[in-house]
C-alpha cells in the first residue's frame, strides 16, 4: 500500500495543499443566494385568479383533511361574486390559516387540491420570535412568491 | 535613581512585548481559521471586519462577557490558579527571544536553557487544571497531558543541545550570528530539525499530537470546565506557545533574522510565519495519534534518534570534520528514522487484544 | 518520611453521554474504565425514539413515507424503497423499467452521499476537520441534484409503490452526467486524504476486530459485515429491481477491523458510481409508475396479507415487515433497522480496547440513531 515511508502522510499533505488553491465553494448567504431548483419545496402559498378577481381556493377542506400535521384550518362561505354571475365558484374560502410552525412542506396539500389553488412557493425564511406569528392567514399566504403558475402565468411579488 | 530608570525602561519593554505578542496571537487565531478554511475549500471568517480580521477581537469580547462558571465540587484555589500557570510561561519565554539583533528585551546568556525551562512550567498548570476540575474527563486529559509533555521534552532538549554544540553557545542571539557564518543549521542537521518540529508540535498540543486536549474528540481535556476568559487564557497560551516554538525553530535552524534585501524584522516574521503555516498544514491534514502510540513514538523513535543526532554532532565537532559530512550523516539518520517508523508501525501499535 | 500505602486501583465508570461529540446522534455509552482500558460498555439507546412504528398504524399508506424518510435521515431514498416494495408485493404490482432505473439511480446516489458523510464523520473522529469538509462538499453537490428531482435535499417522499412519484425533470440527466466526473475527483481527494495516511492506519488497524462467523451471529449486515470477509450483499445474493442487469463488484475486507470497515465503504462509493453510470446509460423511456394506482386523495387500500421486504441500505439490510388486514392503514409495520443490529455488536467490539479506540470503532460502524431508535 505505502510505497515509501510516510507516503500516505505526504499524500494527505499534498491533497490539502492542492485544495487550498481552489476557488472556495462557499456561497455567502444571505448576500449571495443559490438559485433554487424549480421543484424546490418551500412553504405553501395560495393562488389568485386574475381573470375573475378572487382566490382559486373554494374552502373545500380536502387539504386540511390530508395534512399530516393538522397545520391547515379552512372555512368556506357563499361566494358573492357567483351571485352576480362573475365567477363559476359557488363557494369561496372564508378563513384559511396555515401554521408554518407545523408545516413539514410535504406537498400533500398541493397534491390533493382539486382546484390547484395551493402551490409550494420558494419562500423559506420565516424566523419569528413568537411561534404564534407563524400562523399565516389568507392574505399573507397570497403574498408569497408563488411558483410561476402555468395557468395564470403569475408570480406574485413578495410581501 | 539609576535603578528606577532601569526598572521603568524594563517595565515599558515588557508591556510593549506583551502587547506585541498578544497582537500576534490574535492575528494567528485569525490566520489559522483562514488557512484552515482555504484548505477546506471554504472561506473562513468573512463578516466581522474586512475578511474577518476583527473576528479574534469579537471572540475575545464575547469571552470576557461570559459567565464565570466553576463546578461546585472543584478545588477553588487550584481551579483559579491553573489558567494563569499555563498562560504566564507562554509569554515569559518571549523575554529572551531576539526578534532581531537589537529588538530583544533581555538577551540572556543562557537563553536556550531559559526557554526550555520556562516553557515546561505549563505542564504544572495543565495538570492542576485537570485535577481541580473534579471531572473524570479532565482527569484523564490531565494525566495524558503530563505524560506527553514530559516525554517530548527530552528529545527536544537533546536536539537543542546539538544545535548549541554546533553554535558553541547557549545564547540565542549568538546562535543566530554563528549561523551567519556557517549557514542555517537546518542544512547541517536535517534530522535534528525534523525531530524538533515533531517535539514542538507535541509540546504545543497541536495535531497530530493533540489527543490530551481533544479527549473523546472534543471534550477538551483539562480545559473542559473552564468558560469565558479563563478558557480564553488557555487558548491564547496555546497560540503563544505555538508562536514561541516556531520562533525558536527559526532562531535555531533557519538563521533567525538574517537574509538579503529585506529588513531583518521582516525576515524574522516571514520565516516564523512559514513555520506556523506548516503547523497549520499539519493540523489540516493529519488525524491524531492515540496516547500510547504518541508516547511510543517519543520514547522509541524520537529519543534514540535525538541521541544519534547528538552523537553525530559531537563526533563531527570532535574530529573537526567538515560540516557537510554532518549533513550527510544526518540525512542518513533521517532515512533510518523513516525506515524505523515504517517497520515499527506493525509493532508499537500495541492495542490490547480481547484475550488479554 | 516515606509513606507506604497499598495503592488500590478502582475501575472508573464514565459516561460517554448522549450529547456526543461525534455526530452519530444521541447515543449514550456507559463505560467502565480501568485506567485507559475499557472493561465493560453498555450502550443506552432510545433518546431519539419517535414511535414511528406505532404512528404508522394510524397513518394512511401515502403518509407513511414521511416518517420513513426520517428514520435513516442520511439516506432517505433507501428507506422508502423497502416500504414501497412491501406494498407492491401485497398488491402484486409490476414497476415499469424507467421507474426501476430511476429508483436505482437515486438510491445509489444516496448511498454515495451517505458514505461521504461517513467519511466526514470518521475523519472528524480521527482528528481531521478537513475530512468533514471534503465529505460534505461532495454530499452537497448530490443534494442539489436531489432538490432538482424531489424538491427536497433530504426528506424526499419520492419512492411510492409502483415506481416513483413523478418523472425527473429534463435537466436532471445532463446535470448528473456533468456531476459524475466531479464525484470521481472528490472520491479521489478523499482517498488521498485518509485512505493511505499512516496515522489513520495506525489508529484503526486491528481495532475492533470481528470475524465473519461472529459478525453473522451478531446480526451485522452491510459494509460492516463485508469488512469481515463475508460475501453478503442483498443486491447480489437476493437481487431485486434491475440489479441483475448491472455490473458491479462486491467489496470485501480481510481483517474485519475498523480500517477495513472504512476501506470497504470508500470502495463501495466507487462501485456505486459505476452503477449510476451504467444505469444512466440504460435509462429507458416510458412510464415511471404503474398506471391505475389511486392517486391522492383516493386512498390506497392494501389486500389482506403480510410480507417482509428488504433492501441493501448504505448501513446494511433494511427490512420492512408489513401486516395488512385490508383497509388504508397497516395493522403492523415493523422496521428492521440495520444500525440497531449493528449496534448490538458494540460491546463485543469495544471491550479490551482503549477509550480513544472506542470512538473510532463507533465511527467505523456508521450508526445513525434515527434508525436505531425509530
Amino acid at each position: 500500500m505505502a510505497t515509501f515511508p510516510f507516503a500516505g502522510v505526504l499524500k494527505s499533505l499534498w491533497v490539502t495543499l492542492r485544495t487550498a488553491v481552489r476557488k472556495p465553494v462557499t456561497v455567502q448567504y444571505p448576500t449571495v443566494r443559490v438559485p433554487y431548483a424549480p421543484r424546490m419545496r418551500g412553504f405553501p402559498a395560495l393562488i389568485w385568479d386574475d381573470a375573475v378577481g378572487e382566490h382559486f381556493c373554494t374552502g373545500c377542506q380536502v387539504c386540511a383533511r390530508y395534512c399530516p400535521t393538522n397545520a391547515i384550518f379552512v372555512t368556506m362561505k357563499n361566494n358573492p361574486l357567483n351571485q352576480t354571475g362573475q365567477s363559476p365558484r359557488r363557494k369561496i374560502v372564508n378563513q384559511f390559516y396555515l401554521d408554518y410552525g407545523r408545516c413539514i412542506q410535504c406537498k400533500i396539500c398541493v397534491d390533493v387540491c382539486n382546484f390547484d389553488a395551493i402551490e409550494m412557493s420558494h419562500e423559506t425564511e420565516f424566523s419569528e420570535w413568537d411561534k404564534r406569528a407563524l400562523i399565516f392567514d389568507v392574505r399573507d399566504l397570497l403574498h408569497m412568491e408563488a411558483l410561476a403558475n402555468p395557468r395564470t402565468k403569475q408570480v406574485v411579488t413578495r410581501r | 535613581m539609576d535603578l528606577l530608570v532601569t526598572l521603568a525602561v524594563l517595565t515599558l519593554q515588557i508591556v510593549l512585548l506583551f502587547n506585541v505578542v498578544m497582537f500576534i496571537v490574535l492575528a494567528l487565531v485569525w490566520l489559522e481559521r483562514k488557512v484552515l478554511g482555504r484548505v477546506h475549500q471554504r472561506m473562513g471568517p468573512m463578516r466581522v471586519g474586512p475578511h474577518g480580521t476583527l473576528q479574534s477581537l469579537a471572540d475575545g469580547i464575547k469571552l470576557l462577557l461570559k459567565e464565570d462558571l466553576a463546578p461546585s465540587s472543584a478545588e477553588r484555589f487550584a481551579f483559579l490558579l491553573a489558567p494563569l500557570l499555563v498562560f504566564a510561561p507562554s509569554f515569559l519565554v518571549f523575554v529572551a527571544i531576539p526578534f532581531t539583533r537589537d529588538i530583544v528585551v533581555r538577551n540572556l546568556a543562557l537563553g536556550l536553557v531559559y526557554f526550555v525551562a520556562v516553557s515546561s512550567l505549563s505542564t504544572v498548570g495543565m495538570v492542576l487544571a485537570g485535577w481541580s476540575s473534579s471531572n473524570k474527563y479532565a482527569l484523564i486529559g490531565a494525566a495524558r497531558t503530563a505524560a506527553q509533555l514530559i516525554s517530548y521534552e527530552i528529545p527536544l532538549v537533546l536536539v537543542v543541545l546539538s544545535v548549541a554544540m554546533l553554535g558553541g553557545t547557549l545564547d540565542l542571539r549568538g546562535l543566530v550570528e554563528s549561523q551567519g557564518q556557517a549557514g542555517p543549521y537546518v542544512l547541517w542537521q536535517p534530522l535534528g530539525a525534523l525531530i524538533f518540529i515533531m517535539a514542538a508540535l507535541a509540546e504545543v498540543f497541536r495535531p497530530p499530537f493533540d489527543i490530551p486536549v481533544a479527549e473523546s474528540e472534543v471534550l477538551g481535556g483539562p480545559m473542559i470546565e473552564y468558560s469565558g476568559m479563563r478558557w480564553g487564557l488557555f487558548f491564547m497560551a496555546e497560540y503563544g506557545n505555538a508562536f514561541a516554538f516556531s520562533a525558536l525553530f527559526v532562531l535555531l535552524f533557519l538563521g533567525g533574522w538574517q537574509g538579503p534585501l529585506l529588513p531583518p524584522i521582516l525576515w524574522f516574521l516571514l520565516k516564523t510565519s512559514a513555520v506556523i503555516l506548516v503547523f497549520f498544514w499539519m493540523r489540516a491534514a493529519m488525524p491524531r495519534l492515540r496516547i500510547d502510540q504518541l508516547m511510543g513514538f517519543a520514547w522509541e523513535v524520537l529519543l534514540p534518534f535525538a541521541f544519534l543526532n547528538l552523537f553525530l554532532t559531537g563526533v563531527v565537532q570532535l574530529y573537526r570534520w567538515p560540516l557537510w559530512s554532518l549533513s550527510l550523516l544526518s540525512l542518513t539518520g533521517l532515512l533510518a528514522l523513516g525506515y524505523v517508523v515504517e517497520r515499527g508501525r506493525v509493532t508499537w501499535r500495541r492495542s490490547p487484544s480481547l484475550a488479554s | 518520611m516515606l509513606i507506604k500505602r497499598e495503592f488500590e486501583t478502582v475501575e472508573m465508570p464514565i459516561n460517554v453521554g448522549p450529547q456526543h461529540p461525534s455526530t452519530h446522534g444521541v447515543l449514550r455509552l456507559v463505560m467502565t474504565l480501568d485506567g485507559e482500558q475499557i472493561v465493560k460498555v453498555d450502550p443506552v439507546i432510545g433518546y431519539l425514539h419517535r414511535a414511528v412504528e406505532k404512528l404508522s398504524e394510524n397513518l394512511r399508506y401515502q403518509n407513511i413515507p414521511h416518517l420513513f424518510d426520517r428514520l435513516d435521515y442520511v439516506s432517505a431514498f433507501n428507506n422508502e424503497w423497502p416500504l414501497a416494495m412491501a406494498q407492491e408485493r401485497l398488491l402484486g404490482l409490476e414497476v415499469p423499467p424507467r421507474g426501476e432505473y430511476l429508483r436505482v439511480i437515486l438510491c445509489e446516489l444516496n448511498r454515495i452521499a451517505s458514505h461521504f458523510l461517513f467519511f466526514g464523520a470518521f475523519g472528524h473522529d480521527a482528528g481531521t476537520a478537513t475530512s468533514w469538509m471534503y465529505g460534505f462538499r461532495e454530499r452537497e453537490r448530490i443534494q442539489r441534484l436531489f432538490e432538482m428531482v424531489s424538491g427536497y435535499r433530504m426528506m424526499h417522499d419520492f419512492v411510492v409503490p409502483g415506481g416513483v412519484r413523478e418523472d425527473v425533470p429534463e435537466e436532471f440527466v445532463p446535470a448528473l452526467r456533468a456531476l459524475l466526473p466531479v464525484l470521481w475527483q472528490g472520491l479521489g481527494d478523499c482517498n488521498n486524504l485518509l485512505t493511505e495516511n499512516e496515522v489513520l492506519v495506525t489508529r484503526t488497524r486491528d481495532i475492533g476486530v470481528i470475524t465473519g462467523e461472529e459478525a453473522i451471529s451478531y446480526g451485522l449486515s452491510g459494509p460492516s459485515l463485508r469488512a469481515s470477509g463475508v460475501r453478503e450483499d442483498l443486491r447480489l445474493t437476493e437481487p431485486y429491481s434491475v440489479y441483475p442487469d448491472l455490473d458491479f463488484d462486491v467489496v470485501l475486507g480481510q481483517h474485519g477491523d475498523s480500517y477495513d470497515r472504512y476501506w470497504v465503504r470508500m470502495q463501495e462509493v466507487a462501485q456505486s458510481l459505476r452503477i449510476v453510470e451504467q444505469a444512466l446509460d440504460r435509462l429507458p423511456g416510458g412510464l415511471v409508475c404503474t398506471p391505475g394506482l389511486p392517486k391522492y386523495p383516493k386512498l390506497l387500500k392494501l389486500p389482506v396479507g403480510e410480507t417482509y421486504a428488504r433492501a441493501e441500505n448504505p448501513r446494511g439490510e433494511f427490512g420492512v415487515y408489513l401486516i395488512s388486514t385490508g383497509g388504508d392503514r397497516p395493522y403492523r409495520l415493523k422496521i428492521r433497522a440495520p444500525s440497531f443490529c449493528n449496534l448490538m455488536a458494540l460491546p463485543r467490539l469495544m471491550e479490551g480496547h482503549y477509550l480513544a479506540d472506542a470512538i473510532m470503532i463507533l465511527g467505523s460502524l456508521d450508526v445513525v440513531m434515527g434508525e436505531v431508535d425509530r
